[in-house]
């Protein structure tokens, strides 16, 4: 019940930090350009009042701090202002990209997280054997790969695969297939197949960083007296590494990838503008594009609130794994 | 505890970490490489185009050319040719990525400072406006104010410092950290007191000690700069065209990879090369400006070699240390940790060992238990209850560990695991070596606990290490060293890092286990005090070797090797604090990677002759069973050399 205590100061703690940014964004986007300059230019020319009635919906009659207002009273009321594509529902819109982002965000940083604690622990038990070095080795490598080039370098592979075969083995493009399989295995497996090899570009990016911090973790706790304590006692040296090696070593790396969250999200970005999934990425860079200022802040908000959930989850997990915080505070 | 404030001198800023900085660099040939890499890449983006005859954006009669001679990557549908641009979009990236990390090195280092210095408050704020950057995921405001200013035709400056504004969070950070704990460090107080402003003081003495961890993360930071920047320009909201950069390159290349690779893969590789030798360099200079870090070896070399014994060990010798040697295999040369030590314990006997620090008595303990690092050889023999203990092998060795020999270490804070509760730490060391049910451990475990004297033990099994203070820690580790009776236990400065009053608890534990087991007490400490309280001989290393041996008696009463008597005039007495390190020998105990020839003590040996830098001194006699290793071994009171100075404590200006 503490921990819950805890979590919710860091939640109030969060909320001026939110305030302040939102605003900066929305004046950024405000004045960013005019969305409506399309209509305005339209061949040929739209009626006049027409555009007045755009305008008002939009609020752009407005000055910005009176739009910023509204926008914030909204928000607050659940509602995340109007689009400027007429047709679209800004929720509905973020809830089904969310919903597709994320699917394959958490399961490169499951798979991620997992392929880093694998490799940073070996590396760290084993230093300076052939394995360690071909650990660090492709780790640099993915750390100064580029991670759209990567992207662009999985899907030319897929394609000439795919080629290859003379059927389609893996796929490159979108997050499903646009005529859905009729049955549910079907559908089930035809996202699966989607998610190949976005996920793949993601975990490569993503595990090279955590797996040098997890080795550098492992490392210091080899070092420490605790263990050297525990081997004293006559324990095997298995037993160390499980029960007091590995325990301590994976509390750091908890918190360093919570806070990556916002750095894994931005690579998704960029895989999804690859792979042409219809996700968050994709309604980011449109919404910018079509300096849709509600759909800017709805993203941004999104983004800001997963961000704020992934701190509370890494300060519950520290909490959980560490005995020393469960009672502070 | 100190009775004293530390003597003050100049307040002059630490010794700078710069000297050796080229070699060390040069040495870690990977980052040597990698900056003539960078040198390369450099050239080819900022000399290539004054030397290419086409420019970067001229437009060509030839479009969409395959590679020829006169365009070797090719050009574009426009006629654009695409070496030149490839050129140009190097430079743009580099140049971005340069300005980015100098930005942020700077806006990061003045928050970091001021936060580090200031405290309370200001730090406060200054970290909660470095959450808001953090919380705020940067593509998407990199994207939202590069679509900003595409239109304004601001070019690389401006992406540059759109990206430097998110991106200085890490360096603010680091030197942050460094701050808060430099501040503490006298030179800085020294300086307060003499009333120096506090710019001056983050000018002068603060900002040359936090250069070198900037260096490092600007260094690293470049690297990530360059990536941002490929990606903002690759989803379209950094480098527009015309100018282009490499990430610009990749996007137009991507329909293409199949028809003209080259396009798609050569601007990628020189992203790769880039952030590769950066990241490579940034490694490079942070082993080069941290010369205490040791990297490991290139090879493994765990040798052991025992002595052959010709001499037969007396049943009632419980260790018996011969010629033991470990040498460290480091990237600076080896380091001869132990050159030379001959020990005996007889059982229950307790045995003091003496020394300043780094004359290896904690090598020699870790040699004992077998616990040394891979980098170590050992050779020479150790004898301990009829079996060979150099080379012994590992299953045979763990089996010895915690239940023949079990060792306390020095500080109680870091030797117990946070997170496993008292009463798990103390039953598995009784568990490991007696096969017995949980139940019956914690039985055994409490009455340990209640032997070493800790209150109310069996309700305090499920609390964990924090909860406990420094004394009653060690009393922990004391309670598992004995849980399987040992025969020798062996305490490495078990009390060092404890308060005075908590240190003769400690002690007191310690004697009740030695009457209650009887086994035999190897007391590594360099508190004389102590030996003198518990101890029934004494052995006084000196760099790697044991300079005198004999009973408390002896050895206190008749101090043969100048060295003892140096480190007995500097006894720590009641008016002087208690931790205060020997300081009464003049000068420092010298390098183990460079040691003087002959007695490695005699550059600080008042009485040294020409002959003592001829020849190691051995062991010899003074009484039976009291050897010094001293070539002008004279009797107390005689030629009582001058080795003790009065450190004099200078005034302050
Ligand atoms: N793992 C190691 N690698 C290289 N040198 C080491 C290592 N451990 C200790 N040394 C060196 O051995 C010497 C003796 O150290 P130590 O036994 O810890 O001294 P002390 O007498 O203070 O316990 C020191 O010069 C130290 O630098
Ligand atoms: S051998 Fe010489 S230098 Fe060494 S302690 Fe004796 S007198 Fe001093
Ligand atoms: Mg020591």
């Amino acid at each position: 019940m503490e921990i819950v205590g805890f979590a919710l100061r860091r939640l109030l703690v969060a909320i001026p930090v939110l305030f302040v940014s939102t605003f900066l964004i929305f004046l950024a986007v405000a004045k960013s350009g005019d969305p409506l300059a399309e209509l305005r230019e339209r061949q040929p020319p739209v009626p006049p009042h027409t555009i007045a009635a755009e305008e008002a919906r939009l609020g752009l009659d407005q000055p910005v701090l009176q739009r910023y207002w509204d926008w914030l009273t909204g928000v607050v009321q659940g509602d995340l202002g109007p689009s400027v594509d007429r047709n679209a529902d800004i929720g509905m819109e973020i809830g089904s990209r969310l919903g597709i982002t994320m699917r394959f965000v958490l399961i490169a940083m499951l798979i991620a997280a997992v392929l880093a604690i694998l490799v940073g622990v070996v590396s760290a038990v084993r230093q300076y054997s052939w394995l360690d070095y071909l650990f660090t080795s492709t780790g640099f490598l993915f750390l100064a790969m580029p991670s759209f080039w990567l992207a662009v370098l999985l899907k030319q592979g897929g394609i000439e695969l795919n080629t290859l075969a003379g059927s389609t083995l893996i796929y490159t493009v979108g997050d499903s297939s646009v005529i859905p399989p009729p049955t549910l295995g079907g559908r089930i497996a035809d996202l699966a197949g989607h998610l190949v090899l976005p996920t793949i570009t993601l975990v490569l990016i993503n595990f090279a960083a955590w797996s040098r911090f997890q080795r550098s973790s492992m490392l210091d706790v080899l070092g420490s007296d605790y263990v050297k304590l525990a081997t004293a006692k006559g324990l095997r040296r298995r037993t160390v590494l499980r029960k007091y090696a590995l325990r301590t070593a994976l509390t750091p790396l908890v918190t360093v990838i919570a806070l990556d969250f916002t750095a894994v999200f931005a690579g998704a970005v960029v895989t999804e503008t690859v792979f042409q999934w219809r996700g968050m990425g994709d309604y980011l860079l449109e919404s910018i594009n079509g300096r849709d200022v509600n759909a800017v802040m709805a993203w941004l908000l999104v983004a800001a609130v997963a961000v704020v959930l992934f701190n509370l989850l890494a300060d519950i997990l520290y909490a959980a794994l560490d005995p020393r915080i469960r009672r502070v505070r | 505890m100190s009775a004293e404030p530390p003597p003050v001198s100049a307040p002059a800023a630490a010794p700078g970490p710069w000297r050796g900085v080229l070699t060390r660099f040069r040495r870690h040939r990977l980052a040597a490489a990698a900056l003539v890499a960078l040198v390369l890449v450099g050239s080819f983006a900022f000399v290539g185009p004054l030397l290419w005859r086409y420019g970067h954006d001229e437009i060509t009669p030839d479009n969409s050319q395959p590679p020829s001679a006169a365009h070797p990557l090719g050009t574009d549908s426009l006629g654009h040719d695409l070496l030149a641009q490839v050129m140009r979009g190097t430079q743009q990236s580099l140049l971005i990525a340069l300005t980015v990390a100098f930005g942020a090195a700077v806006v990061g280092t003045v928050i970091g400072i001021v936060a580090g210095y200031y405290r309370g408050r200001t730090d406060a704020l200054l970290m909660r406006l470095v959450d808001l950057f953090l919380t705020v995921p940067t593509i998407a405001v990199a994207a939202v104010l590069g679509h900003n200013f595409a239109g304004s035709g601001g070019g690389w400056v401006l992406i540059a410092a759109v990206l430097a504004a998110l991106m200085w969070t890490s360096v603010a950070r680091v030197v942050r950290g460094v701050v808060l704990g430099l501040r503490e460090r006298e030179f800085i107080s020294a300086a307060r007191a003499l009333g120096s402003s506090d710019l001056r003081i983050m000018l002068r003495h603060i900002l040359p000690n936090v250069a070198a961890p900037i260096i490092v993360s600007v260094t690293i930071l470049v690297a990530t700069a360059i990536l941002a920047e490929t990606a903002l320009s690759f989803i379209g909201f950094g480098v527009q065209p015309p100018d282009t950069s490499l990430g610009l390159l990749v996007a137009n290349a991507q329909s293409a990879v199949a028809t003209r690779p080259w396009l798609f893969y050569f601007p990628g590789l020189v992203i790769l090369l880039i952030a590769l030798s950066i990241n490579f360099i940034g490694d490079g200079l942070r082993d080069a400006l941290d010369p205490t870090q040791t990297k490991g070896p290139r090879r493994r070399r765990y040798l052991a070699r025992p002595a052959e014994r010709t001499d037969a060990v007396p049943d009632d010798v419980l260790l018996s240390v011969r010629d033991l040697r470990v040498v460290f295999a480091a990237d600076s040369g080896d380091v001869s940790a132990v050159r030379h030590l001959d020990l005996e314990l007889r059982r229950g006997e307790v045995v003091g060992l003496v020394g300043e620090s780094g004359s290896g008595k904690s090598v020699s303990a870790a040699a004992l238990m077998g616990l040394l690092p891979p980098t170590a050889t050992v050779s020479g023999s150790i004898h301990f209850a009829g079996q060979e203990l150099v080379g012994l092998a590992e299953p045979h060795f763990r089996r010895l560990r915690g239940s023949r020999i079990a060792m306390v270490f020095q500080d109680p804070m870091s030797s117990l695991s946070p997170v496993h509760t008292i009463g798990d730490q103390v039953a598995e060391a009784v568990r490991v070596h007696q096969g017995c049910s949980r139940a019956a451990a914690r039985a055994r475990a409490v009455e340990l606990l209640d032997t070493v004297g800790i209150p109310d033990a069996r309700n305090r099994l499920g609390d964990y290490p924090h909860q406990f203070s420094g004394g009653m820690r060690q009393r922990v580790v004391i309670a598992m060293a004995i849980a399987n009776d040992p025969d020798l236990i062996i305490a490495d400065e078990p009390t060092t890092a404890l308060d005075v009053t908590v240190q003769a608890q400690v002690l007191a534990a310690l004697r009740a286990v030695r009457e209650r087991t009887g086994a035999a007490i190897l007391m590594i400490t360099h508190d004389l005090g102590i030996v003198a309280e518990i101890a029934d001989r004494v052995a006084v290393m000196y760099a790697g070797r044991l300079v005198e041996v004999g009973t408390a008696a002896d050895v206190f009463d008749n101090p043969s090797m100048p060295y003892t008597q140096g480190l007995l005039d500097s006894v720590p007495r009641l008016d002087r604090p208690a931790d205060e390190e020997l300081w009464a020998i003049p000068g420092s105990p010298p390098s183990m990677t460079a040691l003087p020839a002959g007695c490695a003590f005699a550059p600080r040996c008042g009485i040294r002759t020409p002959d003592c830098s001829a020849a190691v001194p051995d062991l010899v006699p003074v009484t039976a069973g009291h050897l010094a290793a001293c070539l002008r071994l004279t009797p107390l009171g005689d030629a009582r050399p001058e080795t003790a100075t009065t450190s004099s404590i200078p005034e302050r200006p």
